[in-house]
């Protein structure tokens, strides 16, 4: 009976020690170095004549317009969740289209494409953006004859 | 009634001061002229101009031409012939006498005083020589005078000629109510048929009558009588009232003494209403007559820009006004004499509209404006700012089939350009100008300039203006 005080405060300290075991570990918890590397990269981005196995083909910074169409092509790695970028065509300042597309995990290409037109002659540019907004990429181009 | 009104009030105030500057411009000429050969000659001048017009009007041709000729050279006549007197009235005036003062109290000569003192002289059997100059410069026949300028009275005239006195061998010349000189030394005559016993005084009046205008006096010591030399003419006046005719017809007085100086005011008055009713028939025919229209392209002048801003765009350059007047006033008119100012201080940045009115025109005295084509005028005013663009390549033309241009890239990659901040803000790529691809086989570089659009954009003095392209070339792939 003499030694229930002292097993009493054993068990009062063990309780102790547990719960500022328990602060201390919320206190430090946090995104863990691998999930802060997932964000959304633009690995390549590339104005082409077309797509052909999921890679652009002829890639150039003039196209004529007797070629019928222009695409731009990009590649993301890592794509962290399910999300969508705009690729905004500009016909020298002036916003001609703004196209969204889609975004898969963990890695996604994609591209979008223009029909092209007499009046389409002249400077062009690709701005690539996340869905914030955010300006990734810019990508510039003629069409001529 | 109402034509009147609508006349008073198109005169303005500059019009009142020009009708009466040149109305009393022209009353001192007659009055520093007046009495003086100039004086008639120019009225003959005034004459042969109104002629002139009138021949003109009624079309005679070789008639209108001679007058206009005479009229042409009577001016340069006038300085050359009449020199003499116009070198008494400037050079005996000052510049107050000139200008505003009235002669008429200094012309006052004391006709009866004279005339007293020379029968007393005469009475005393005392010589003397009075001198009276008429048109013409004494400068250069009488010598040795010495100036005196006091007033003229009895006592003085017979205390210059008294025995005692060192200049009473000489004569005195009276100008006005002054006696300008004493002891002046005259030229002697060399006259035959002067009686005998004439002396030197005698001879030295006949001598300046001859080779002047003058009129003399001369008093004979010998005799104790008072004679009158004038040009060639020489006799003796026993009269009083004939030495006064005599003196008052030399010195253009009337003959009898008049109610001096109401009657001078008077004409004096007279002269200054035909003055100013000449000169306000010269300014109405100016003015208001033959009514003429022209039409002027004026550039327009913008000033007053506020601080810090600029003049982006304008809808005009310059304005066309049509303008009204007299012929001879819009015939002399001078674009450089019409101005059109537009006060831009008022402005706000982006597109301003201005009316174009009367304050912003500035005319010739009498020219009216009528209508000013366009009658507004869009500015465009702005801030001016910086902004770094990326340049990028304006490719034109066809590259062969077989190629394609792979990649591009340019040197520098941004540039600096000024212009103003609502155009700069919309701006967000500098173009290179147009890059032809015809003559693009294989991969290399060129040096191109700027396309600056709009016109009013500037590159930065801290940029090129020069950018250096060098580009790929790679085989299609098909």
């Amino acid at each position: 009976m003499k030694r229930k005080p002292f097993a009493y405060l054993f068990a009062v300290l063990c309780l102790g020690v547990f719960l500022y075991s328990q602060a201390l570990a919320e206190k430090n918890e946090g995104p863990s170095p691998a999930v802060a590397d997932e964000k959304l990269t633009l690995v390549q981005a590339a104005m082409c004549e077309g797509i052909k196995d999921y890679n652009p083909y002829n890639e150039a910074v003039v196209f004529s317009r007797t070629i019928g169409k222009v695409s731009c092509f990009t590649s993301f790695d890592p794509v962290p969740e399910k999300m969508f970028i705009y690729q905004n065509w500009f016909h020298r300042d002036r916003l001609s289209t703004k196209i969204k597309l889609f975004l898969q995990p963990p890695r996604w290409s994609t591209f979008s494409s223009i029909q092209l037109r007499e009046a389409d002659k002249g400077p062009w540019r690709v701005e690539v953006t996340d869905q914030g907004g955010n300006l990734l990429h810019v990508l510039r181009f003629s069409i001529t004859d | 009634m109402s034509e009147l009104l609508i006349f008073l009030s198109s005169v303005r105030w500059q019009d009142l001061v020009d009708v009466t500057l040149s109305s009393y411009i022209l009353f001192r000429l007659y009055f520093l002229f007046r009495g003086t050969h100039v004086f008639r000659v120019l009225i003959g001048i005034a004459l042969l101009w109104f002629s002139q017009r009138i021949a003109v009007s009624l079309g005679l041709i070789v008639t209108s031409w001679g007058i206009q000729g005479i009229t042409a050279v009577a001016a340069f006549i006038i300085i050359v012939v009449f020199r003499n007197e116009i070198r008494s009235v400037l050079q005996a005036k000052n510049l107050k006498s000139i200008l505003w003062g009235f002669r008429y109290v200094s012309m006052s000569t004391p006709v009866e005083r004279i005339i007293e003192s020379a029968y007393e002289l005469a009475r005393k059997k005392i010589g003397a020589l009075i001198v009276f100059p008429g048109k013409d410069d004494l400068e250069e026949v009488v010598h040795s005078g010495i100036p005196w300028r006091g007033l003229v009275s009895k006592e003085m005239i017979l205390s210059i000629f008294w025995h005692d006195n060192p200049v009473h061998d000489g004569a005195a010349i009276i100008q006005g109510d002054r006696i300008i000189e004493v002891g002046a030394i005259l030229p002697l005559s060399r006259r035959e048929d002067l009686p005998s016993y004439y002396g030197t005084r005698h001879r030295a009046a006949a001598g300046l009558a001859e080779a002047t205008d003058a009129l003399v006096i001369i008093v004979s010591e010998e005799r104790g009588d008072v004679a009158v030399a004038k040009g060639a003419e020489f006799d003796v006046v026993g009269r009083k009232e004939e030495l006064a005719r005599i003196l008052r017809h030399h010195m253009g007085l009337p003959l009898v003494e008049e109610g001096y100086p109401k009657k001078q005011i008077l004409r004096l008055g007279i002269a200054a209403l035909a003055s100013f009713l000449f000169i306000a028939g010269v300014w109405f025919s100016f003015t208001r007559g033959m009514y003429t229209l022209t039409t002027l392209e004026i550039p327009v002048e913008y000033t007053d820009v506020m601080a810090g801003m600029e003049i982006l765009d304008t809808s005009v350059n310059a304005v066309r006004l049509d303008l009204s007047g007299s012929g001879a006033l819009v015939k002399s008119i001078r674009p450089e004499q019409v101005k059109v100012r537009l006060d831009l201080s008022k402005g706000v940045v982006g597109p301003n509209t201005f009316n174009i009115t009367h304050e912003n025109i500035s005319l010739p005295p009498g020219v009216v404006l009528k209508t000013v084509e366009p009658p507004t005028v869009e500015v465009t005013l702005d801030v001016p700012m910086k902004k770094e663009l990326p340049v990028q390549v304006d490719w034109v033309g066809k590259l062969r089939k077989d190629l394609i241009l792979a990649e591009a890239k340019v040197s520098p990659k941004r540039i600096r350009v000024v212009g103003g901040a609502q155009i700069v803000d919309g701006i967000s790529t500098i173009y290179t100008e147009k890059v032809p691809l015809d003559n693009i086989h294989e991969t290399g570089a060129m040096t191109v300039g700027l396309a600056l659009n709009p016109a009013s954009l500037q590159i930065s003095p801290d940029s090129d203006d020069r950018i250096t392209i060098k580009y790929t070339v790679k085989k299609r792939v098909e």
